[in-house]
């Protein structure tokens, strides 16, 4: 340890673990510790199941959930977007060679104490069951217009800016109505709240092609996720860093950052010993006084011994509630996973309940999640508060990333990994350092 | 590569006849660090030696075909990348490993010792039907070596163990090693696919979309 290094990564979490990936490629010299004896930190998978019960402080069960080794629970639950920014980074980085997927089955949405499928090509608009028949010929029009739209080419938007124009307008335009609104904002563009109808309708417009596209890529929805769990993930960077030199120390405990002039880092001490370095990339857990705190979320695991009803049978499903369908700000998000993706033993489900903390009662804001899952065999709840930093880090050289939001997905992950890194580096990150042939030497 | 299926199978010829059966393998290299783990993979897969070989490799990992009858198996083989310098290997390194190549270094008593443990932690973590493998690397320089052939090759016995000394410096049962353990792999049609975890490649997945497609 006591060394010099270009940089100092503390927490084994997919931020931390993907930074790790990227300075090393770029040629940084990188010690990457974690105070946990495993990888992931917040973003880890647990196993076997008896850990998860001694994580809440619960007896371990028994026989009842078949062998505890079969179990991989996330404790964050998110999917991939198919065609969004971690798959790129994935494959740009070569680290999809060490992991398998399975596409997500289902992707519904709530609506009047129902779900139904997301519809999201004109064949769908039309046979679903979301809205009635001159809302249904309105939205097949709405997404004819999303689906030829081209930003190069303003032809294409029709006597309509949608970089000046907001997406109110564009609904507007097309008349759409609430219901409407509500899914496409909220199932298909994936916003948490409705800030966006006041924003230029180009955003919106982009993350409805970023869903098309993702589901035109894999099929039944435009979800993947990882076999074994998202804990995967984390080790898969952690090896790319491992690859191009970077050294790994779990189980360490990190007893302080050591400033220098200026405030300015100039390593981390573990007991007596201090490794050196120029720069240090963390979570927030390693540094609570260089945070501040930004919200809550509650998130519910659950184990169940049967598909979420009214699915399909789906083993694996996403369901949003879109905020204004239960009176809320922000969406309430249902996942399912099992089985099939290696993460639970024979027979058995994990659903996840999560959402933006509101209310002084968080368990009660989830429920109408809840109740869509049937009869839960057991509960985990966890309320966490989610922190950011107070700076950017440009003095101090402590690099700091946010906490993992509510999202269900990895977009607002990688935007943050990426805006570290070029905090860091000064550059963006550039994929053509990495040399592919390295990883694919046939004799 | 990226688009080999990971769990490899059989490629069966259309009009059924089973020759040339492909199965692929994941196999991990396990040991203390400088024991030699990367020179016999650069030695098998490239017939390279180098003196100061560097601490890692660089790769992902390297694959190698070798032919048994009429059946090539192919391994995928997987380095540890520095990671057990201080036990920091993942639990992804192990998962699906369907054959594993322990080594020690003939003149290091603790690197033997060490190569023990490795054992006993792929027998708690890894598949159940693991075929594991004990090298005693560095075999060239016996002049210095500390612990007897005859030790190490009890020790490989009563743990079920194949059990070789080799030397990556001179090839000595370098080939010998990863044909022996081929060799005990089973070959059974849905073989070298047990590892798997069912779910696809992103890459691959995206051939299988082109394939369906064509069909429609």
């Amino acid at each position: 340890m006591d060394e010099e290094y270009d940089a100092i990564v503390l927490g084994t979490g997919l931020k931390e673990c993907i930074l790790s990936g990227m300075l090393s490629v770029s040629g940084k010299k990188v010690l990457h510790i974690d105070r946990n004896k495993y990888y992931g930190g917040e973003s880890a998978s647990i196993t076997p199941l008896d850990e998860l019960f001694t994580r809440f402080n619960l007896d371990a069960p028994g026989e009842k959930y078949g062998r505890g080794r079969d179990w991989n629970v996330d404790l964050i639950p998110k999917f991939l977007m198919a065609n969004g920014s971690l798959v790129k980074l994935l494959i740009h980085t070569g680290v999809t060679r060490y992991l398998e997927f399975k596409s997500i089955e289902g992707s519904y949405v709530y609506k009047g104490g129902k779900i139904a499928k997301v519809p999201v090509d004109q064949k769908e608009a039309l046979a679903s069951d979301l809205m009635g028949m001159f809302e249904k010929r309105r939205f097949r029009n709405f997404l004819i217009y999303v689906q030829d739209f081209r930003e190069d080419d303003p032809k294409t938007w029709k006597d309509f800016d949608p970089t000046k124009s907001n997406m109110q307008a564009l609904y507007d335009k097309f008349g759409l109505d609430r219901n409407t609104q509500d899914f496409t904002g909220h199932a298909l563009a994936l916003f948490r709240d409705d800030d966006y109808l006041n924003d230029p309708a180009v955003n919106t417009i982009r993350r409805i092609k970023l869903y098309s596209d993702s589901l035109a890529r894999y099929g039944k929805s435009p979800y993947l996720y990882p076999m074994y769990g998202l804990g995967e993930l984390p080790q898969g960077f952690a090896r790319l860093s491992a690859i191009y030199g970077g050294t790994y120390m779990l189980d360490k405990p990190i007893d302080e950052i050591v400033l220098g002039e200026g405030g300015k880092v100039i390593g981390v001490r573990s007991g007596n010993e201090v490794a050196k370095c120029k720069q240090v990339y963390c979570d927030p857990s390693y540094v609570p006084d260089k945070v501040r705190k930004k919200g809550q979320v509650i998130r519910c695991i659950c184990l169940i011994d049967h598909p979420i009803p009214n699915t399909k049978d789906a083993l694996s499903t996403q369901i949003i509630i879109p905020q204004k369908q239960v009176g809320r700000k922000s969406d309430i998000y249902v996942s399912l996973v099992s089985y099939t993706h290696q993460v639970a033993a024979k027979g058995w489900f994990i659903g996840m309940v999560s959402t933006t903390v509101e209310t002084d009662n968080p368990e009660n804001e989830i429920k109408p999640g809840l109740d869509l899952l049937g009869p839960i065999t057991q509960k985990f709840v966890s309320v966490s508060d989610y922190y950011e930093p107070v700076d950017k880090g440009l003095e101090s050289h402590i690099f700091i990333s946010e906490s993992y939001d509510a999202t269900t997905h990895f977009e607002t992950t990688c935007l943050d990994v990426l805006d570290i890194f070029k905090r860091g580096t000064g550059e963006e990150f550039d994929f053509s350092k990495i040399k592919h042939e390295l990883g694919d030497e046939e004799q | 590569m990226a688009t080999t299926p990971r769990g490899g199978g059989t490629a069966q010829r259309p009009n059924g006849a089973s020759q040339n059966k492909i199965c692929q393998f994941k196999l991990v290299l396990l040991g203390e660090s400088a024991v030699g783990k990367s020179s016999l993979v650069l030695r098998f897969v490239k017939g390279q030696f180098h003196e100061y070989q560097e601490s890692t490799i660089g790769a992902a990992f390297l694959t190698q075909t070798l032919c048994i009858d009429d059946t090539a198996v192919k391994f995928e083989i997987w380095d540890t990348a520095g990671q057990e310098r201080y036990h920091s290997l993942a639990p992804m390194y192990y998962r699906g490993a369907q054959a594993a190549i322990v080594v020690y270094d003939i003149q290091n008593q603790d690197s033997f010792q060490r190569a023990k443990t490795w054992v006993k932690e792929l027998q708690r973590q890894a598949s159940p039907n693991i075929v594991i493998a004990l090298a005693g690397n560095k075999a060239d320089l016996s002049n210095s070596r500390v612990v007897e052939y005859e030790e190490a090759k009890q020790y490989a016995e009563e743990n079920g163990l194949l059990f070789m000394e080799t030397s990556a410096k001179t090839a000595m049962n370098v080939n010998d090693i990863f044909l022996a353990i081929a060799k005990k792999l089973p070959k059974n049609d849905g073989a070298g696919n047990q590892g798997s975890g069912q779910g696809r490649r992103l890459a691959e997945v995206e051939q299988n979309r082109q394939t369906n497609n064509c069909c429609k």
